[in-house]
């Protein structure tokens, strides 16, 4: 029989399952992070792997206790209208400005100061001068050298839907900045426009799932053309040396909607309890030390006034073309997922 | 013998005088059943109470989408359901379902046949090998087919990747049930002169039906819920398009009116799965034992079954570990944070022990009531436990953010909370497990307790779940096993700064380090294999 | 003492006829009373009702004068003091014989327990068996568990579920003697529901036959047997030569086509009717023997310690079955006579 041996297992499960939980239900290190004055809960839909070190460093400079909450950026936000006006975020601190917008239009944002929009171009903050907008990143066309001549690349993301790009053009269709990218482009060229860009696309391109693959089959000559975000190559290029990475990235002239820029930005969620410490916060991530760090690390353009990349091989931010565009208009993104699957992209 | 006028035998005298033969005998038969059923109509209060708690909890995600749903009236949620697209999309979610269901199916029939079954070489072995993919995360398995095999992204590889990580969910208890089968019935039918096969076709799978049926349930509401594996392999279900109107337009009442499709689905294939149980019968009383079955020999089938097994467990198991190494071995960003790595693994077998604790105390009562009374509460009561089962995690993490924000604000992003969603998210597999324990235990035991004056719960206690403990248990591993994994809900209501090996592997992929990434699933795969182990283990 | 009395019992299941009908029975207190009948007649209902598991629509159910069913009362099962014992014991599996048996033994300190666990064990036969597993036990030995786990309590009563029914007939002889002998010792008021008619009338102080959920007969072994109150009982409970018969004018005897029989009460009314008579009540004589109706034999049926020989008489148009005690002095084919002894009863 094996009862005896049934019984065994039972106990040991039973053991397995309850003294892990004693001990976590004991050591509720969690941290509460019950708001109140004295410390400042941000959530932070960027990666804790790319910001972690510069709000570490915040701690310091605001003088109190910073717990951050990681997550998507989107679900994040449904969180924070979830949660209302009793919300424990202070900072709101979003990988695009869609994020925000949607944030503001709720009115769940306080306003912020005057001298902390004043530093940043009014294009990347917003309307309502309740966010702002820390660091920006561009699109661009990478391109692999070996097979299309730098002079041959297209200056404007309407010619590679040209028959002579068949087959040769990548592009990840679910990356959030190439569909803010559409968004841009819809709002510029209107819908029409867009859907018969987006059928050209398709008709050209290979997908990926998100930009660093599309990076990849450029750089391994799966195809000649990648739409990327402009860091993706820089960080390669600081990672492996500039010598060991082959793809090569064109910054779009003209305004094209194609060098689109998006940003990455903090709000202060205004019932929060935490709105002095968050200020000061804001101001933090404005100054140069933040900024830099953005710059260096991120390989992202620097928003704040008077500071500039120094990542090697960078253009100007002022040189870029980048086209005119209210990026709270970009914020709802429902119409070009929508385009998106009726093309078959997504 | 006289036939007319010796009444002798008790066969004759069954016929009540009078009566004519055949309506007498249909009359007792259908009275003899129901002294069976309309035993146990009513659960006493003790169970019905808790029972009752245990719904109301996995309901929580209802009652948050009925108030999101109806937010801006009937009319717009309508008009968001019955869009064109919405029923493409559930059409590509059935499909799906339909595609992984079948495989699970035929992958957990098979190897539970020739685990339990056969003369198959180390059929120990194997029967614990093929309960391991439990342990793999379903976006650790799509990951792995992508980078191994990108020519697969879509339906295929969507399908793949369920199926490979969730066919256990049928192999467990169909291998329980092929154990209870009296193999006696099977030498009968081969000699009636029934080939194996149509033995097997004609007498063992009917009697498999119910087990199968639920493992397929469970499998089914995981294929719908699920987001990790379809949107990695960018094929266009049903719950991404409950993600991409969070995501799009950050409307929470499109979302919700999504999600109350996914309700209705849910509610319809539950009351599927119930008509399968059908007249089914209950657990043997029989104090007799089954004789264990003699292993059919494999013959000439040896070659080719255990190839098939190796090629599943290569596929399921073998295969996103070894995609792991390679990440480890090629990737320049792995770097072994032993620190991180052992806090996370604790903070992950913590909140994952909590949760399964928590889940099977909930399920026990559900459990027992749908095992032992059949009317239409308990199957209401049942029905209930599962309704919220497909739903996807974020929007079951979102409605408990609704109530805790409102209600319990104290819990709000602490432990207790989190716990409290994955109860609300796995009830259901604790439920089958109960339910399935409870049964093997003979109701006539409970009779005899409460002839010796024990209450309704000391019977329950002292009598019912010390003999359906170790099934219990087995529930538990499985909850254990599917909290360790659970993501979305995780990264919304964790305490802030707690991070679980799912949430650390979720940020290294989405910092596109795939070898920072590695050595998280892997303590993921590893822990949540010593579960599955007891688990496939502990029935053989 | 604990009196079992039942009064119109009724209990259907749903809108067809009632499983039980107004069923009345009353068991005195230390008796065994058999619950025989068919299956489906409604006896395990009758059990579940009494035991406290189903509820009845109507009727009382009280023992020892306490109303344990009635209009407005249902004792829950573990405040009845019923014992009973199971169809296979069903002991419970987890639990070693002792505590099988001590499961029952609440309110009682350690040692009091330990003795009567061990005074159990030793009333049937077991003692010594405290520390073994249910499964360790043979058929007979976890029946006989059972029956002590049942009345450790002292119950006021004790219900049998066809206990013996999972037992080879070897067995089933020697367990039935002692789980009887077990009662009488304790005094307990039993319950036996069977189907065996056999195991009915050799072990139980009454036997109640149940027919369509009332009581048909409820009498001692040996009445119910020598006088059934219609042909169906006596069919039921045993072999029946069934007769057509016509009062004579005494009203004492009957004629019928195996000649006058004697009569075991006067009939209430009418003249004619079935005449039921035991096999062994006609004895084989020779063909020529004064007042013996002949027949031919047709069949010889034999058991070792009887014989059944089936007879064909003229005027009749089936055969009867004579049961002959000691040896056979006729074979198929040949003439006998028959004769009839001892008193039948008459059925209009």
């Amino acid at each position: 029989m094996r009862r005896p041996s049934a019984r065994r297992i039972t106990a040991l499960l039973t053991a397995g399952l309850l003294l892990p939980a004693l001990a976590a239900c004991g050591s509720d290190k969690g941290g509460s992070a019950d708001g109140g004055d004295s410390a400042l809960v941000i959530y932070s839909g960027r990666n804790e792997k790319l910001v972690k070190p510069i709000l570490d460093k915040l701690e310091k400079a605001v003088g109190s206790k910073v717990e951050v909450r990681y997550g998507d950026s989107a679900e994040l936000a449904a969180q924070i209208l979830e949660e209302g006006d009793r919300t424990k975020a202070g900072l709101f601190f979003s990988q695009d400005a869609g994020a925000l917008g949607a944030l503001s239009k709720e009115g769940m944002l306080a306003k912020l100061p005057q001298s902390s929009l004043d530093e940043v171009d009014p294009a990347y903050r917003g309307n309502a001068g309740d966010w702002v907008g820390l660091s920006g990143r561009v699109r661009v066309i990478a391109y692999n050298p070996d097979k299309v001549a730098e002079e041959k690349v297209p200056d404007s993301v309407h010619d590679v839907v040209k028959p002579e790009w068949k087959g040769k053009v990548g592009f990840a269709p679910t990356n959030a900045s190439f569909q803010t990218f559409v968004t841009g482009m819809r709002v510029l060229e209107g819908d029409d426009a867009t859907r018969e860009w987006l059928k050209g696309l398709k008709a050209n391109g290979t997908t990926y799932a998100n930009n660093l693959a599309t990076l990849d089959a450029v750089e391994a000559g799966e195809v000649e053309l990648g739409l990327v975000n402009h860091y993706y190559w820089y960080e390669r290029v600081a990672e492996k040396g500039a010598d060991k990475v082959n793809a090569k990235l064109h910054f779009l002239p003209g305004k094209d909607p194609g060098a689109l820029i998006n940003v990455a930005g903090v709000g202060i969620l205004k019932d929060s309890g935490q709105t002095e410490t968050a200020q000061k916060a804001v101001d933090y991530l404005l100054s140069k030390e933040a900024q830099t760090y953005f710059a260096d690390t991120t390989k992202e353009y620097p928003l704040a006034a008077g500071v500039t990349s120094s990542v090697e091989g960078l253009p100007a931010f002022d040189s870029l073309q980048s086209p005119d565009i209210d990026l709270g208009k970009l914020e709802s993104l429902q119409e070009t997922l929508a385009m998106l699957q009726e093309v078959g992209l997504v | 013998m006289s036939p007319t006028e010796t009444a002798s035998t008790a066969e004759s005298a069954e016929r009540p005088a009078g009566a004519p033969a055949p309506a007498g005998r249909r009359r007792v038969r259908t009275a003899a059943r129901r002294v069976d059923a309309g035993s146990s109509r009513r659960p006493p209060l003790i169970l019905l109470v808790p029972a009752c708690v245990a719904a109301l909890f996995a309901l929580l995600p209802l009652g948050y989408l009925a108030v999101r749903a109806l937010e801006r009236g009937p009319g717009y949620a309508w008009d968001v359901v019955a869009d064109e697209r919405t029923l493409q999309l559930l059409g590509r979610s059935l499909g799906l379902t339909v595609v992984v269901v079948t495989a699970c199916l035929i992958l957990g029939i098979s190897l539970a046949w020739l685990t339990v079954r056969t003369a198959l070489p180390g059929a120990r072995a194997w029967a614990v090998l093929a309960t391991l993919p439990l342990a793999v995360p379903s976006y650790v398995a799509a990951f792995a087919w992508l980078a191994a095999a990108p020519e697969t992204a879509g339906f295929t590889g969507a399908a793949l990747a369920l199926t490979l990580v969730s066919f256990p969910y049928v192999h467990l208890p169909v291998a329980a049930a092929l154990r209870g089968i009296d193999p006696a019935q099977e030498e009968a039918a081969r000699s009636l002169g029934h080939g194996p096969l149509r033995t097997f076709a004609r007498v063992t799978l009917p009697q498999l039906r119910p087990a199968a049926a639920g493992g397929a349930l469970l499998v089914a509401l995981y294929v719908l819920s699920d987001f990790g594996a379809v949107s990695l392999m960018r094929y266009d279900t049903f719950t991404r398009a409950i993600h991409t109107s969070y995501r799009a337009s950050f409307d929470r009442t499109p979302a919700a009116a999504l999600s109350v499709v996914l309700v209705v689905l849910t509610v319809a294939l539950v009351a599927g799965e119930a008509r399968t149980r059908g007249r089914a019968g209950h657990a043997r009383t029989g104090g007799g034992t089954a004789r264990p079955a003699i292993p059919v020999p494999l013959g000439r089938w040896r070659i080719p079954a255990l190839a098939w097994c190796t090629a599943v467990v290569a596929a399921a198991v073998a295969f996103p570990l070894g995609t792991l190494g390679y990440w480890l071995a090629v990737g320049t960003s792995a770097t072994w944070d032993l620190g991180g790595l052992t806090e996370a693994a604790s903070a992950t077998l913590g909140v994952a022990a909590a949760g399964a604790a928590l889940t099977t105390l909930l399920a026990l009562p559900v459990g027992v009531i749908a095992a032992r009374h059949r009317g239409r509460g308990a199957r209401l009561l049942e029905q209930a436990a599962y309704a919220g089962h497909a739903l996807p995690g974020i929007t079951v993490a979102l409605s408990l953010v609704f109530f805790a924000v409102r209600y319990a604000y104290p819990l709000y992003q602490q432990l207790p909370l989190l716990v409290c969603a994955y109860a609300v998210l796995f009830l259901p597999v604790a439920v089958a497990a109960t339910r399935a324990a409870v049964l093997q235990a003979p109701p006539v035991l409970e009779d005899v307790a409460r002839s010796l004056g024990r209450s309704p719960l000391r019977v329950l206690r002292e009598v019912t779940v010390p003999l359906a403990a170790p099934g219990v248990a087995a529930g538990a591993a499985l909850t254990f096993v599917v909290c360790m994994k659970e993501l979305p809900a995780t990264l919304l209501l964790r305490p802030t700064g707690m991070d679980t090996l799912a949430t650390r592997l979720w940020t290294e992929t989405g910092a596109g380090s795939f070898a920072a990434a590695a050595p998280y699933a892997a303590a993921l795969i590893l822990l949540a294999a010593v579960p599955s182990y007891l688990l496939g283990r502990s029935r053989t | 003492m604990n009196d079992l009395h039942i009064e119109q019992l009724t209990k259907s299941y749903g809108p067809e006829a009632p499983v039980l009908q107004g069923l009345d029975l009353s068991v005195p207190g230390g008796s065994l009373a058999a619950v025989l009948g068919p299956s489906g007649c409604g006896k395990t209902t009758l059990l579940r009702i009494v035991a406290g598991f189903l509820r009845a629509d109507a009727g009382t159910v009280t023992v020892g004068g306490r109303t344990l069913a009635g209009p407005g009362v249902h004792l829950a099962p573990e405040r009845r003091r019923i014992g009973i014992v199971p169809q296979e014991g069903a002991l419970f599996p987890h639990l070693s014989v002792a505590r099988n048996v001590a499961f029952g033994l609440t309110g009682l300190d350690r040692g009091e327990r330990r003795r009567r666990m061990e005074e159990m064990l030793d009333l049937v036969g077991l003692a010594g068996y405290g520390e073994r597993m249910p499964h360790e036990l043979s058929g007979g030995q976890q029946q006989r568990i059972a029956l002590a786990r049942a009345l450790a309590p002292r119950p006021a009563l004790v219900l049998l579920d066809e206990p013996f029914n999972a037992l080879d007939s070897a067995l089933r002889t020697g367990v039935r003697a002692d789980v009887r002998a077990a009662l009488r010792a304790t005094g307990a008021t039993a319950l036996l529901v069977t189907h065996d008619q056999q195991e009915a009338l050799s072990t139980a102080d009454l036997v109640a036959v149940v027919r369509q959920g009332q009581i048909a007969q409820c009498d001692t072994p040996q009445d119910l047997y020598r006088r059934p109150a219609d042909p169906w009982v006596a069919g039921f409970v045993g072999d029946a030569v069934l007769l057509q018969g016509t009062v004579g004018n005494s009203g004492s005897t009957a004629t019928t086509p195996l000649g006058t029989v004697a009569l075991a009460a006067r009939p209430t009314d009418g003249h004619t009717g079935t005449v039921v008579l035991r096999p062994e009540q006609l004895r084989l004589t020779d063909a020529d023997t004064a007042g013996a109706v002949r027949g031919t034999v047709t069949d010889v049926c034999f058991y070792g310690h009887d014989a059944k020989v089936t007879v064909s008489v003229q005027g009749l148009d089936a055969t009867v079955d004579v049961r002959v005690a000691g040896p056979l002095s006729v074979g198929p084919g040949e003439e006998t006579g028959i004769h009839v002894t001892g008193e039948a009863t008459l059925h209009a």
